[in-house]
């Protein structure tokens, strides 16, 4: 299994990856019909995702930068090409391994519905490590709850955290099992700017702090900025990719997008 | 509406379809009985309607109110027939002369089935009602003729030699022909014998219980009677054979009809069931349609409109579930012929399906689906627009507490009303009001038990909590715990029954241990597994049997004390001790003389004391004062008022031999002397026995297992019937985690993604049902055990002395529960694992 913690926690700095990627594609294809009808939301991608870096992924509605991230994260099987995470060839597992790649090997934070309603935010927060039957390090619980600021929400049902509560609770349980990569799927989508600020500064600090690999999808050029690397999606291809950005160039360069 | 009705109904095809089947099975009781009824009604009619020949019937006056009376007469004179038949108008008066016949089919038994009698008539060839089909007719005492189909079910052709046991006394015939008497013989053994043998074995003193008349050509029934009436001596009567006939019929309906009785208290039960079930499948249904209904209303439509919208889906699931009960009912009811067939030996013929049947059938279904639905109809048309939204009702406590409050209330006077009939303080429509308490009762629990359902439940998975999957089970069973609840109550009111129905069982088995083990001295018993009962020659032959002491026959009669009905039997005060234990609680059992023993009841009945004189009548013998030599405590063996001595019980009996088989005992108990080896004197006594085809010989332990067998026997189709109203339940639990799979689609598919294996999502749903089974089981066990107990006690006089719980049953009917309940999530858990994780998550 993959035990994530061998990797050091005092990782520190914007470039200090390692040089194999976390998660890399080939050739990807995804297409939804068949004949004339024939949707492709994938037609043909190459993308390594490099290992303690913030990618975020943007592009057009129909981009296919969510299909891109689903294909990446094992939640969807490609028409062709491979998937490696974390070494795993991802194409040739069945459901079973599927399964244990993503709770042992994947954080996930999607945009909304992140919690289940009946566990408190202490339970969904260890989640992944208890359905995996494994034990929360009590330190590194400590560090993401008080980092997060949880701390007095714990005991909590999601019903009676907000938005941007519920967010973080989220991107404490995809950190929590130190996983090789973390995706999230708009996380800030339906958060006000200021609960915005809060989860996208936490996934930078663990970026930072904690040589976290985390995988973004998004619209918006602010939350790209958190980034170290932004790659641009249209038409089930990536046109462009971008380092360092920032919120202006970012929306810069998606306006000329669509003249491509 | 109609339109989004019909669309609300192919939208939930599946769920709507599970609620169907909870109609179709109650529904089916409800047609099965009404379809068996008519049967049997058909069945007799057939009977009766062919009894045409007979236009009056000459007989002793029958008072249904009390069939103990003696008889004024003791019966009617053979030589009177002769003098009927001279009369004008007369063209033929037959003396009555039937009584038991047992014919030794092929394979050494006697042909019999169940509780049906073995006839035999005397062989008359001018009897214009007998045909002969094969062979001759009878001409001597060593040959008989056999009824067609007994002979066909005796496996015995025409002209084999085999056994018959007139009347008791068995002997070797040659079968000379075979007859019919074109008539349903729905089970019974018909078999014709001599005529002087049937006189000499029917009729012993030359008396008959009737004469059968039949005038000349053209002459009316009343006619006829009229011309017999000046013959017909004091204390006799004449009827027409039309009010014999209707007499008879009305008889034995009332005797079955306890049969329909019984289906319509399982039609109850099942449909009760389903009604549950019918509204926890509605109120989701409705809930998840929040929404839609609620654009509905946003959209215009009326409360009135929503609510119709939503009863129409109920009524066309009535319907659907009617048309399939109905058919299904049928079935039942073929099934239940059978079941009669095997236990009673009567053989019913036709399905028939009349217009009342088809009519009650979709009545009670339309009816009961449209009143269960009511409320979750009601429910969804008070929702306002805006708290559509809403995902997540959490229930007030203060809800909970109020609902659990009125139920404990209804549940109370239910209880009461229970109390009331069981007590005896209500005896009209006890039945009713009893079943109307019991109802009352469930229903009253149900409503509260969403209170007690959150600890119970909690209790109950708190051991798997430790695990995510054990936790995230316990959370969903908590999660909404009034329809946790609801569900487990379905299951809750068959489990109560079974409980209080083994609770019944076990003390009526170890009731009648308890009076084997403390009343019965001798032996050995020989004993008749059921009717007919057993010829007392018997137990004089057993009593030659070298190694025997003594026998207790029992023979009973009927008898006057002091005026009242009463129960004559005679005993050997000698030899009683060593054959079955009966205390006295006054006066000593040392002997009788022309005195009488009474028993503590029939003592208090009378108010007499030991040294008192009372006025006794045994069977028809003169009626004289007697002093009362002892009282003894009422015994189970010995169910006599009066015991008299020998001379005095042959004085008053000497009349009625011929009466209906009477003189015929239950079982004969045998004491072995002293030094005699048991298991020698037994084969002996088995070989006395033998003869007799349908006796055994048995020891004290395998006496208790033949008397309890008869009450498994019963009990067994108890069981089976209340098992169908589990069948029921199972699937209310399978709708409801159905339903659940389909609300919690997002959450699954959350869970799926974040690394819940298939398996693990199994176990979880599979330990919410079965906690949500096993919390059913636990409440209708404790109700049950309560009603059984209550039972028991209340029927402590009746026989039922010793309370016994049945306490592997309660264990087999808790983990049976948590069987049923991992059964029950098979498919609801199959289709959640099929749920795709990528829509799941990714669909708002």
């Amino acid at each position: 299994m993959s035990d994530t913690s061998s990797r050091t926690a005092t990782v520190t700095g914007r470039h200090a990856a390692d040089a194999t990627p976390v998660a890399s594609a080939r050739a990807l294809t995804k297409v939804y019909g068949s004949g004339d009808a024939a949707v492709h939301a994938l037609a043909g991608v190459d993308v390594d995702f490099t290992r303690g870096e913030f990618t975020a992924i943007m592009g057009p509605s129909g981009s296919g930068k969510s299909t891109l991230m689903h294909c990446m994260a094992a939640l969807d099987t490609p028409t062709s090409g491979t998937v490696v995470v974390d070494g795993v060839d991802v194409s040739t597992l069945k459901d079973a391994a599927l399964t244990r790649l993503r709770r042992d090997r994947i954080g996930f934070v999607f945009q909304s519905f992140n919690l289940v309603p009946t566990l408190s935010a202490a339970e969904n927060i260890t989640l992944p490590l208890d359905i995996a039957g494994r034990k929360a390090d009590v330190g590194w619980y400590d560090t993401v709850v008080d980092i997060l600021g949880l701390g007095p929400r714990l005991g909590h049902r999601p019903n009676q955290l907000s938005g941007g509560q519920q967010q973080r609770v989220a991107a404490a349980r995809a950190l929590i099992g130190r996983p090789a990569i973390v995706f999230a799927d708009e996380p800030t989508g339906n958060l006000d700017s200021r609960s915005s600020a809060e989860v996208l500064g936490f996934l930078r600090r663990s970026v930072d702090e904690f040589g976290q690999s985390i995988v973004m999808v998004t619209h918006e050029p602010s939350a790209a900025a958190y980034a170290d690397r932004v790659v641009f999606c249209a038409d089930g291809r990536l046109v462009d990719e971008m380092r360092r950005p920032t919120a202006e160039r970012v929306l810069d360069r998606m306006k000329t997008l669509g003249d491509l | 509406m109609w339109k989004v009705t019909l669309a609300g109904v192919r939208g939930h095809l599946v769920r709507l379809l599970l609620t169907c089947l909870a109609v179709t099975l109650g529904t089916a009781f409800v047609a099965g009985s009404f379809v068996l009824t008519d049967s049997l009604d058909r069945t007799f009619s057939a009977i009766f309607s062919t009894a045409e020949s007979t236009d009056a019937v000459v007989r002793l006056p029958q008072d249904d109110d009390d069939e103990a009376a003696g008889p004024e007469l003791p019966g009617l004179e053979i030589g009177l027939a002769e003098d009927i038949e001279g009369l004008d108008g007369v063209d033929r008066a037959v003396p009555q002369l039937t009584g038991s016949a047992l014919l030794q089919g092929a394979d050494g038994t006697a042909v019999r089935s169940g509780g049906a009698p073995s006839q035999g008539f005397a062989w008359d060839p001018d009897d214009p009602a007998v045909r002969l089909l094969d062979g001759r007719g009878v001409e001597a005492a060593d040959e008989v003729v056999v009824e067609e189909t007994t002979l066909e079910r005796s496996g015995l052709a025409v002209g084999d030699e085999t056994v018959v046991i007139v009347n008791g006394t068995p002997s070797d015939v040659t079968i000379v022909g075979e007859a019919t008497n074109d008539l349903p013989t729905a089970g019974a053994t018909v078999v014709f014998v001599e005529a002087a043998l049937a006189r000499e074995q029917f009729a012993p003193t030359g008396v008959v219980q009737s004469i059968l008349v039949t005038g000349v050509e053209g002459s009316t029934q009343e006619e006829v009677v009229a011309t017999v009436a000046p013959l017909v001596p004091d204390g006799a009567e004449v009827i027409t054979g039309q009010q014999q006939a209707d007499e008879t019929q009305r008889t034995l309906q009332e005797a079955l009809g306890f049969v329909t009785t019984f289906l319509l208290v399982f039609a109850g039960v099942a449909l009760f069931v389903g009604a549950f079930i019918i509204f926890n499948t509605f109120t989701m249904l409705v809930a998840q349609r929040t929404r839609e209904l609620a654009l509905l209303r946003a959209v215009g439509a009326s409360r009135g409109q929503v609510v119709r919208s939503v009863l129409a889906e109920a009524v066309l699931v009535g319907l659907a579930g009617a048309a399939a009960g109905l058919g299904l009912g049928v079935g039942l009811a073929a099934a239940l012929q059978a079941l009669v067939a095997s236990l009673f030996g009567l053989q019913l013929d036709g399905l028939p399906v009349q217009p009342r049947t088809v009519v009650a059938t979709f009545v009670v279904g339309v009816v009961v689906t449209a009143v269960a639905a009511v409320l979750p109809a009601r429910r969804a048309s008070a929702t306002a627009p805006v708290a559509a939204m809403r995902d997540d009702q959490a229930l007030p406590s203060t809800t909970v507490r109020t609902r659990a409050a009125a139920g404990l209330g209804l549940a109370a006077g239910g209880a009461a009303a229970m109390a009331l009939v069981l007590t005896d303080r209500i005896t009209e429509n006890a039945l009713p009001v009893l079943g109307t308490g019991v109802a009352a009762v469930f229903l009253g629990i149900a409503i509260a038990s969403p209170a007690v359902s959150k600890p119970v439940v909690w209790l109950l998975t708190a051991p798997l909590a430790r695990t995510a999957v054990g936790r995230l089970a316990q959370r969903n069973a908590l999660r909404n715990p009034r329809r946790t609840a609801a569900t487990a109550s379905a299951l809750m009111v068959g489990v109560a029954l079974v409980g209080a129905v083994s609770v019944l069982s076990s003390s009526a088995t170890a009731s009648v241990a308890d009076i084997v083990e403390n009343e019965l001295e001798g032996e050995l018993v020989v004993s008749d597994g059921g009717p007919p009962t057993i010829p007392v020659g018997v137990a004089d032959q057993v009593a030659r049997v070298d190694g025997v002491a003594a026998v207790l026959a029992l023979p009973f009669t009927p008898a006057e004390l002091d005026g009242d009905d009463a129960l004559a039997m005679t005993v050997d005060p000698g030899t009683l001790p060593d054959l079955v234990t009966l205390t006295a609680l006054e006066g000593s059992l040392d002997e009788l003389g022309e005195g009488v023993w009474l028993s503590e009841s029939a003592a208090e009945e009378v108010g007499a004391d030991v040294g008192d004189s009372v006025l006794v009548q045994v069977g028809t013998g003169e009626s004289a004062d007697r002093e009362v030599l002892a009282v003894h405590e009422d015994s189970q063996i010995i169910g006599s008022d009066v015991l008299v001595s020998a001379d005095v019980y042959a004085a008053g009996t000497a009349d009625l031999q011929s009466r209906d088989g009477s003189g015929g005992v239950q079982y004969v108990v045998v004491d072995v002397a002293d030094g005699s080896d048991v298991a020698e004197v037994r084969e002996r006594v088995t070989d006395v026995a033998a003869q007799y085809l349908t006796l055994s010989v048995l020891d004290a332990g395998e006496f208790t297992g033949e008397q309890t067998a008869q009450i498994n026997t019963v009990l067994g189709l108890l069981y089976a019937l209340l098992g169908l109203s589990l069948v029921i339940a199972t699937l209310g639990v399978v709708n409801t985690l159905a339903l659940s799979v389909v609300e919690r689609t997002r959450e699954i598919g959350l869970l799926r993604a974040i690394g819940l294996t298939r398996p693990q999502l199994r176990r979880t749903m599979t330990i919410e049902s079965v906690a949500t089974t096993v919390f059913g089981a636990l409440l209708g066990v404790t109700l049950g055990l309560a009603f059984g107990v209550a039972l028991q006690q209340e029927l402590v006089d009746d026989g039922l002395e010793v309370l016994s719980v049945p306490w592997p049953t309660v264990v087999v009917v808790l983990v049976g529960s948590a069987v049923v309940g991992v059964l029950a999530a098979v498919l609801p858990a199959w289709r959640a694992t099929r749920i795709d994780v990528l829509r799941a998550i990714t669909t708002d």
